[in-house]
């Protein structure tokens, strides 16, 4: 491929990099859900959810893979182009592409939104119960903001050395939670139906929406070979967290219990006893690491998404730098747009929807584009060698 | 350009990181609850009788000198409301702190609300997040207030006490530990029943009676503390309290057995693979002679055997009439049978019955195995 349109930058990401990119922008505030939202369809079989939803995560995240494979140096903005038209037809194919571009980046941004809208509504019901929610979203955005000054590589960095931090609570959290386990809850191993199957997959599927924003960064990897490598080992993490985490939940309340409750993972954290009694209330020490979490998967979605920004007006860092002040205002209000708890939890569901689409949409368009050009081309070296 | 965004992002950072926190609260200026206790008031229907017990820090020996000894260390206030908040908010109202629930360790319901059902009682704190899912929620005979309000002699503060006896009997095998948060989990389980501690205070003493057995949210029987035991072993593998039995064939002789390791096995087979279900519990236990009263003339092989028969009988016995109270008295499965028939027979049995009317009825045996190890400093 040609590398025309490409700027002379730097392609640093090295595959930890870009692993921690993905695990860290999965783990975030569905965590705190998944034990409930995986074992509403699937009853004791809750934790099958994660492990066929991650099968899905893996396809998307290879297609999302090898399109970045043929474009090295590219993300998909400035591919997108190459792809719709040719080299030849280049603004033919930015029309053509603008529409999937504001697709996935109006994804981003409603990523942002609505993560962090749960983040605050769970720090306000469980911990800071006299704080305005309106102040804790700020202070996230704050956060975010002070991250998209910065170049890429510090995303990067960022996420390398949060990563640790999110992983390890969670695991010590989980397996301290097998102490008072009762592994009756986990039987019968499947009674439900295939199609509610499915649908206790899709339920995790969401909880795995995040690693599109690979469709951005990608494009930096230092080798062109380890981008799938990468994506596998992000994915599959994060598997392994959720896994055990929504087996404690399940082995530790029961599936009836794990309904009633809001925050099941909060609860766990609530009723494990860490061997020791160093902490005992765990629960202000996890949200405070989780606060990490959240942090990553905001902080990565509204890169991507102010960095897509920047590509598609094709401007440098001073344009991103303003329009990550700009678009926090419309963002701000779009986070507090639902109502009620109630209403969090059904937008979060369509968003779902949206994402799911998005993630497996748009690379496989892409990608059976590329194909059927590809056969043209050979066709047409064909019949001129013939 | 570039220093005048960071100078314009440190100015950010000092705004929002260098406030402190909204909501901060110190210690002291906060009432801290330690237990609660809630009963019914008589003559008015609906109403309930909350009592807090609040520490004072001052009067807690050792915190400041001589401030100990004889006065009370703790408060105890009384309140009425309609609900548990009601009630909560009428003592907020003479109170000049803000209550503090999260240190909270003791829930003491009296067996008349118990028995009239918690479910009302059990959603406040549900809701409420400083409640901690480890505390312990209690059953008392007569008044629950009570349990607040007896002075320990060996200790300062009653709900201190209280724990400590809760926590050692957990650790000794002989008090199951019992958690709000299991209590919520078995309630919300449809395969089985939750239980509480249930005990006992007088003015200067507390005494644990066994357990509380319930049945949706409702109260509908104790066991004492021997079928108590029983019971834990069978649902818990917990070794329970000592084995007294009096020796056949001697003038008021006993002989008592202490349990170390309890193997329990459930086993639901259905004979030949037809038929009907039926549970099998198969309990080992391992321990030694702790007390014989009476002088025993027969070698200790003989002597051995003929303990762990005689134990073996009294343990048999003892569970059947647990059996027989759970099921026909309480119809209530704290057993944990139906979680286990649910897990391992859901197609062939759980599907197909309504436990909650066919655990009345439900074949349940026992078998247990008495494996007496050592005669204590005695050779016999």
């Amino acid at each position: 491929m040609n590398r025309q349109g490409v700027s002379s930058r730097q392609q640093t990401f090295s595959m930890w990099q870009q692993t921690s990119l993905i695990t860290s922008t999965l783990i975030g505030v569905g965590i705190l859900t998944l034990p409930r939202t995986t074992s509403a369809v699937l009853y004791e079989a809750g934790w099958m959810s994660p492990v066929i939803g991650s099968v899905v995560a893996l396809l998307s995240i290879w297609m999302i893979a090898r399109l970045s494979q043929r474009f090295p140096g590219m993300t998909f903005v400035e591919y997108s182009a190459i792809v719709w038209g040719s080299p030849k037809y280049l603004r033919m194919g930015k029309w053509l592409s603008l529409p999937w571009i504001l697709a996935y980046l109006s994804c981003m941004y409603l990523a942002t939104g609505i993560v962090s809208r749960v983040f605050g509504e769970v720090v306000v019901t469980s911990v800071l119960l006299d704080t305005p929610l309106e102040v804790i979203i700020i202070t996230m955005f704050v956060l975010v903001f002070i991250l998209s000054l910065h170049d890429l590589d510090v995303v990067a960095r960022i996420n390398e050395l949060l990563l640790p931090l999110i992983l390890l609570p969670v695991l010590i959290i989980a397996l301290a939670s097998f102490q008072k386990a009762e592994w009756s809850n986990l039987l019968p191993l499947y009674r439900a139906s295939l199609p509610s199957l499915f649908k206790g997959a899709f339920e995790a599927i969401y909880a795995f929406s995040g690693y599109e924003i690979m469709l951005i960064f990608f494009a930096y990897a230092h080798e062109n070979e380890s981008k799938v490598r990468a994506g596998v080992y992000g994915i599959a993490i994060t598997m392994v967290i959720y896994t055990l985490i929504v087996v404690a939940g399940i082995a530790g309340f029961g599936y009836e219990e794990l309904q009633r409750v809001a925050w099941p993972t909060l609860e766990l954290v609530k009723t494990t006893k860490v061997p020791g009694l160093i902490l005992e209330r765990l629960e202000s020490a996890f949200l405070a690491v989780w606060v990490t979490a959240v942090f990553t998967t905001v902080a990565n979605a509204y890169y991507a998404f102010i960095y897509g920004l920047r590509q598609l007006f094709n401007r440098g860092i001073g344009f991103q730098r303003i329009i990550s002040a700009i678009m926090f205002v419309p963002l701000y209000f779009i986070t507090l747009w639902p109502q009620n708890v109630v209403d969090i939890f059904r937008f979060n569901f369509y968003f779902g929807v949206f994402s799911l689409v998005i993630n497996l949409g748009i690379p496989f368009l892409y990608l059976t584009l590329l194909f059927i050009r590809d056969l043209g081309r050979k066709q047409k070296e064909r019949n001129a060698d013939g | 350009m570039a220093k005048g965004w960071v100078r314009l992002a440190v100015l950010c950072v000092c705004v929002f990181l260098l406030t402190g926190c909204w909501d901060r609260r110190e210690l002291e200026e906060r009432t801290s609850v330690l237990a609660i206790a809630v009963d019914m008031v008589e003559g008015h229907e609906g109403l309930y009788r909350l009592t807090v017990q609040i520490p004072i820090p001052l009067k807690i020996a050792g915190s400041s000198g001589q401030g100990g000894g004889n006065a009370d260390a703790v408060k105890i206030m009384s309140v009425t409301g309609r609900t548990i908040l009601d009630a909560n908010n009428n003592l907020q109202i003479r109170l000049n702190q803000k209550l503090f629930l999260g240190h909270t360790r003791v829930l003491a319901v009296s067996e008349e609300v118990a028995r009239k059902g918690i479910r009302d009682i059990m959603d406040t704190f549900r809701r409420e997040p400083q409640i901690r899912r480890l505390l312990w929620p209690i059953v008392v005979k007569g008044e629950a207030a009570t349990l607040l309000r007896f002075k320990p002699q060996l200790g300062q503060i009653p709900v201190v006490f209280l724990m400590d006896l809760i926590e050692n009997g957990a650790k000794m095998g002989t008090i199951p530990d019992q958690t709000l948060g299991d209590y919520f989990s078995q309630t919300s389980n449809k395969a089985m029943q939750p239980f509480l501690n249930y005990v006992e205070a007088s003015t200067t003493e507390v005494r644990w009676r066994g357990v509380a057995v319930f049945s949706d949210h409702k109260m509908v029987g104790t066991l004492n503390a021997v079928q108590s035991w029983s019971f834990l072993q069978l649902r818990n593998e917990e070794r329970g309290g000592d084995v007294i039995i009096p020796l056949p064939g001697t003038n008021n002789g006993y002989v008592t057995f202490r349990p170390h390791f309890v193997k329990t096995r459930l086993d639901l087979k259905r004979r030949k693979n037809k038929g009907p279900h039926a549970a099998m519990f198969s309990c080992e236990l391992e321990g030694d002679i702790v007390e014989v009263t009476a002088v025993m003339k027969m070698p200790p092989e003989e002597f051995i055997r003929q303990m762990q028969r005689l134990i073996k009988k009294e343990m048999d016995k003892r569970a059947k009439k647990l059996f027989h109270q759970l099921q026909k008295e309480y119809n209530s499965d704290v057993l944990k049978l139906g979680l286990a028939l649910r897990a391992h027979h859901y197609r062939d049995y759980w599907q197909k019955h309504d436990w909650k009317k066919d655990f009345k009825n439900f074949p349940i045996d026992v078998d247990y195995t008495i494996k007496i190890r050592r005669l204590g400093m005695e050779m016999q």
